[in-house]
């Protein structure tokens, strides 16, 4: 059973003081038969008092708040995690019934909110691929390999030209992204088929196989199979997602996962860095093989790294006045 | 009370004490315009009160209406009367549940007698000084009902810190304007009409001729507007003001953040009650100034760190 | 009865309820005594009257802020001095009506983010509710303080050419307008000395009062004194005027977003002498702008944090946050349903029909006869989004239908209602113009309370049957009989 050391810092340094920070993080790896977490600790700059629930998804989520003045903010989260692999789907249940399975959980609770595709200008476009894709006598299960593959063939991975705001519009049209942007396409086109699919944001682990999203925060894609439940399909790759990924979170899409968000006030720009680096079982840390194999252990990565410079008291005045018109008045 | 509501009390008195500054500055030195012995120039006034750049400058080409249009109803001047009331009712707004009914409908219509398109129009072609004189009532009658309307709690603190923060540092713009101007043109020394001029604009001349027998003398000029304690827009009236409202705010403040203020306080009151023309004098006029309004903006920046939550 | 010149010119609008006049063209008992007061003023005195309304909501600041090109405009809610009235039984019906309505609209919503018993019994589809966006996957699981949801609603009420009431619209938001059903009120009293103990007609008073004592029930503290506050966006908003009302009538501070802080899971707010815990929250801020951390991340007139406040049960928020699931127009068409679901009880107040678009077959239908209908926006309210199938043009009609295709779940159609009409003075003369009204529900711990009166809206345009002020519309004092 592969066992994991994963530090995940993530430090915000502002130009100036700034003051009431407000964080959500949602960095607490999911427990179930196939993970499981054996240490975590959180450090977070001032100490903070950090509250967790379990939100609709059933991620563990936290949040805390930072009121004194600072000019820079660490959140370092350290978690050591066991991987059972999973057995894949035997797929055995003939095609057609498969679909029928799926088509009747539209309607049903948790599935409807991971069948539902948001407007999207370039669909015309996407039902085309996905018919030219698409082969009437392979299973769901089949048809989500193919799609995976599809991404992972025709988008470039190129770290930098998105961003969390890069809508799915922008990345169709760049053919280009990170793993958020390849999962949120394969999770659409899934949809479009009615195949159940979630985001997940976790961690890549592929100890010396050098995979993309090593060095950050992960995201891939899940789809729901009859009798089998919810397979882990990971389109940067184009491999299932097993023991080598680790989940923190799954959701509808980013949003729903975003490890880390915070807001603060003061007039300063930020910037933000981010550092995910892995620890094996069977590698010390001081192996200095594992950091040559690894050069990601300290990379910062572009897409996860702003900065503000504009000025955003102006932002804030200027939004201020506008959205105190537009409150809504029943 | 909120820090916000303590803010916009603070900010709507220094907006009303600095329209009501100006409106003073704008009626005598329209007469003196008037009285045009030697040529006039509204270099100065524009230069304490408004951010005008050269060309704005040019532009109203020491034209008297003009200027009076420029400094009462332009919005493109950050410092007209007009943008400096919309500013202190904005504030009153946001404080609108904790003064008094009386004194925001007061408010209310000094706004809207300035927003009247008429005003700029009788500025333009009427008789100035009675549209001045309209708008200084309007400011007094504010401050007659603040007086005898609002509750003697926090926000009339407050109100009154800004008010006294603001009389004191035009006073002290006014003082240093008008006496380095002295530096280029030495003749102005001597000038009496110079002298009497800056006195009326503050309210003092007549408070002058009773304290001060034999004529108008600079020295004597800057002794009243610095250091006499019976004038109420002297720069010590204004200070020891500050002080006596603030001393009130001492039982609902937090002890360190209160000593620290008061602190600053007692040392810029004690440098000016200790002060004389000759020790003035010494250290140099403008220097001494400087000093001062320093201190004075330690204490804003101050009360915004602990009383406001930098808001 | 004798009548001056100003009151015999008034002519009914064939085919609508009147108010004030029955089908025989005979005043109703219910207005006469005003009426016989008003005809012995001179057309001149009234015009008076009319002149000191205006002054008076324009010195009290009595105001809300219109927003052209960058400058605000101050305007008075047009304000017509003829009182609506309405007998004790009328509002026997409405009262009894309403508190069902909040009742099972109450449950529902208790109902909706925990069980979904009614979901899985398929009262209402599933997707109806899933695909609304005020459907609030936060609010999952979370219980609010007594299961109370909506503690103040108002229910837009409105009545067909028989003087049936109907609801048009269920405002459970953040409803808005109640400082003019107090502020008419006061105008009334100065306008019409003696007029008002004359005619028997019941206070509204208590509103604020009533009001105080829900918030005060809510503080998750038990202590004497709880810190109730009432969070307005601030003074751009056009309802600013109404917060510093309520503020005001209540005794609690005004606070902006900027004035809390969260700290260890608890609400503050800044005060001159430090940090002071807040217990309950009035707010008047929509909930896509309520905390950035969860919502929307641009929002700066939220508080950051307060979610997990709300979620730990350390501050109690009114109205409850997710509420839109249940006055979303897509939604409403299931109400009396729900009344019968949760409550076993027949609706005592009707439903106006409604057309849902994203059926193909009930599209298609409003498509056909798109000249009799009212087409609206489920997510929209205040009048805005919406096309009045008789008074549109075909190209106007044509674009609309574009908008509809594009997803056709954010809109319903109704069939065009005559509203009811009351008369207005207008340039010297009574007129009859549509009108609407608005009680305010108040709901606590201890049931539900609604105040006698409320809000009438009147379109004042002739012909115009949109009452909304964003459109023209403007108000009445709203009297009810003892």
């Amino acid at each position: 059973m592969p066992e994991f050391k994963i530090q995940h810092i993530t430090r915000y340094t502002y130009e100036g003081m700034v003051r009431d920070s407000a964080n959500q993080v949602i960095l607490f790896p999911i427990v179930d038969v196939h993970q499981d977490v054996l240490k975590h600790t959180l450090t977070i700059t001032g100490n903070p008092v950090v509250d967790t629930y379990v939100d609709y998804y059933g991620n563990e989520v936290g949040s805390f708040t930072y009121l004194e003045k600072h000019s820079r903010l660490v959140i370092n989260s350290e978690v050591l995690v066991v991987t059972k692999p999973r057995e894949l789907p035997a797929d055995a249940m003939p095609a057609s019934e498969q679909w029928q399975k799926l088509q009747a959980l539209q309607y049903i609770v948790p599935y409807i909110d991971f069948l539902k595709h948001e407007y999207f200008e370039a669909l015309p476009e996407l039902q085309t691929v996905i018919e030219q894709q698409k082969q009437d006598n392979e299973t769901p299960y089949q048809t989500a390999l193919r799609l995976c593959e599809y991404v992972y063939r025709n988008f470039k991975y190129l770290p930098g030209v998105t961003t969390v705001e890069t809508t799915l519009t922008e990345v169709w049209n760049l053919k280009a992204g990170v793993c958020q942007d390849f999962a949120h396409i394969l999770i659409l086109m899934l949809r479009l088929l009615n195949i159940p699919a979630r985001y997940v944001s976790g961690y890549i682990c592929p100890n010396r196989n050098g995979m993309r999203g090593e060095g950050a925060t992960h995201a891939w894609a899940e789809v729901y199979l009859p009798d089998y439940g919810w397979l882990g399909i990971d389109p940067t790759n184009n491999c299932v997602a097993n023991e080598t990924h680790v989940r923190l979170a799954v959701g509808r899409n980013f949003s729903d996962c975003s490890p880390v968000k915070g807001v603060y006030k003061g007039s300063s720009g930020h910037m933000l860095e981010v550092k995910v680096s892995v620890e094996y079982q069977d590698q010390p840390s001081n192996s200095n093989e594992s950091t040559s194999i690894l050069p990601g252990n300290s990379f910062v990565q572009a897409a996860e790294s702003e900065v503000f410079t504009t000025n955003s008291y102006r932002r804030y005045r200027e939004a201020l006045l506008l959205q105190q018109q537009q409150q809504q008045q029943q | 009370m909120l820090s916000r509501v303590a803010a916009s009390f603070y900010w709507l008195s220094r907006y009303i004490e600095r329209s009501d500054g100006i409106l003073r500055m704008l009626k005598i030195n329209y007469a003196s315009s008037q009285d045009a012995v030697r040529e006039f120039t509204w270099k100065p006034v524009i230069r304490i009160y408004s951010v005008a750049d050269a060309e704005q400058m040019s532009k109203l080409d020491n034209d008297s209406r003009a200027v009076l249009a420029y400094m009462v109803s332009d919005r493109t001047n950050p410092n007209s009367i007009l943008n400096m009331i919309t500013l202190a009712r904005e504030n009153a707004r946001s404080v609108q549940e904790h003064i008094t009914r009386d004194l925001w409908q007061c408010l209310n219509e000094y706004y809207h007698c300035v927003k009247d398109p008429d005003v700029t129009e009788r500025l333009l072609h009427d008789d100035p000084i009675s549209v001045l004189d309209n708008l200084n009532k309007q400011i007094m009658l504010y401050y007659g009902t603040a007086e005898v309307s609002m509750e003697r709690g926090q926000g009339r603190s407050f109100m009154n810190i800004g008010k006294f923060l603001e009389r004191s540092i035009q006073a002290i713009d006014l003082l240093d304007i008008k006496f380095g101007s002295v530096n280029n043109n030495p003749d102005l020394l001597t000038d009496t009409t110079y002298w009497k001029h800056l006195l009326q604009s503050i309210g003092g001349y007549e408070l002058y001729l009773k304290t001060y027998r034999d004529g108008i003398e600079a020295e004597s000029v800057m002794e009243l507007v610095m250091l006499n304690t019976d004038f109420p827009r002297s720069v010590i009236y204004s200070v020891n003001n500050i002080g006596r409202y603030y001393e009130r705010l001492k039982k609902e403040s937090n002890l360190s953040n209160y000593r620290d203020i008061a602190f600053q306080m007692g040392k810029l009151q004690s440098s000016i009650q200790y002060s004389s023309t000759q020790s003035i004098s010494e250290i140099g006029l403008h220097q001494f100034l400087t000093q001062i309004k320093t201190d004075l903006y330690t204490i804003g920046n101050l009360m915004n760190e602990h009383y406001f939550a930098n808001s | 009865m004798y009548q001056s010149a100003h009151f015999s010119e008034y002519n009914a609008i064939s085919g609508v309820w009147d108010e004030m006049y029955n089908e025989n063209h005979n005043i109703r008992e219910h207005y006469q005594r005003v009426i016989s007061y008003l005809s012995k003023e001179s057309a001149d005195n009234l015009n008076k009257k009319e002149e000191l309304a205006r002054r008076l909501f324009m010195t009290q600041g009595i105001t809300f802020t219109v927003y052209n090109s960058g400058e605000g405009i101050e305007k008075i809610f047009p304000f017509d001095i003829i009182p609506r009235i309405i007998t004790g039984n009328e509002w026997k019906l409405v009262e009894k009506g309403i508190k069902q309505r909040l009742t099972a609209l109450n449950l529902f919503l208790r109902d909706v983010y925990h069980d979904q018993f009614i979901i899985k019994d398929g009262i209402i589809p599933i997707d109806v509710i899933y695909s609304c966006p005020h459907f609030l996957r936060e609010m999952y699981q979370l219980d609010v303080p007594h299961d109370i949801y909506v503690h103040i609603a108002g229910i837009d009420l409105i009545r067909d050419e028989k003087g049936d009431f109907y609801v048009l619209e269920d405002n459970l938001r953040t409803p808005s307008g109640v400082s003019y059903m107090l502020e008419n009120r006061e105008i009334t009293k100065r306008l019409f000395p003696d007029l008002l103990p004359q005619c028997n007609v019941r206070s509204v008073t208590d509103y604020p009062n009533i009001l105080y004592k829900n918030l005060m029930a809510l503080s998750p503290r038990q202590i004497s004194n709880p810190t109730v506050v009432l969070l307005s966006p601030g003074i751009y908003n056009s309802a600013y005027f109404e917060h510093t009302t309520l503020a005001r009538l209540m005794g609690v501070e005004l606070v902006e977003g900027r004035d809390l802080v969260v700290s260890n899971h608890k609400v503050y707010m800044k005060t001159t002498t430090g940090l002071q815990q807040v217990d309950v929250i009035y707010r008047r801020v929509d909930d896509e702008f309520l905390d950035p951390l969860v919502f929307n991340p641009a929002s700066v007139l939220g508080v950051a944090g307060i979610m997990s406040a709300y979620r730990k049960g350390n501050v109690a928020i009114v109205n409850a946050i997710g509420n839109g699931v249940a006055d979303d127009k897509a939604i409403y068409s299931y109400v009396p349903e729900m009344i019968r679901y949760y409550l076993n009880e027949e609706p005592l107040l009707k439903n106006v029909p409604t057309y849902q678009l994203r059926n193909a077959d009930e599209r298609e239908y409003t498509f056909a006869n798109i000249n009799t209908m009212v087409v609206k926006k489920t997510n929209e309210s205040g009048g805005y989004g919406m096309l009045m199938g008789h008074a549109a043009n075909e190209q106007e009609i044509a674009d609309y239908k574009k908008e509809i295709l594009k997803d056709p779940r954010n809109f319903i159609a109704q069939p065009t209602i005559s509203l009811s009409a009351a008369p207005c003075y207008l340039q010297g003369s009574l007129q009859p113009r549509r009108i609407d009204l608005r009680p305010y529900a108040l709901c606590g711990p201890d049931g539900i309370e609604i105040v006698p009166g409320g809000l009438t809206r009147v379109a004042l345009k002739e012909g115009s049957l949109v009452v909304n002020s964003s459109q023209g519309g403007g108000s009445k004092d709203t009297w009810v009989l003892d």
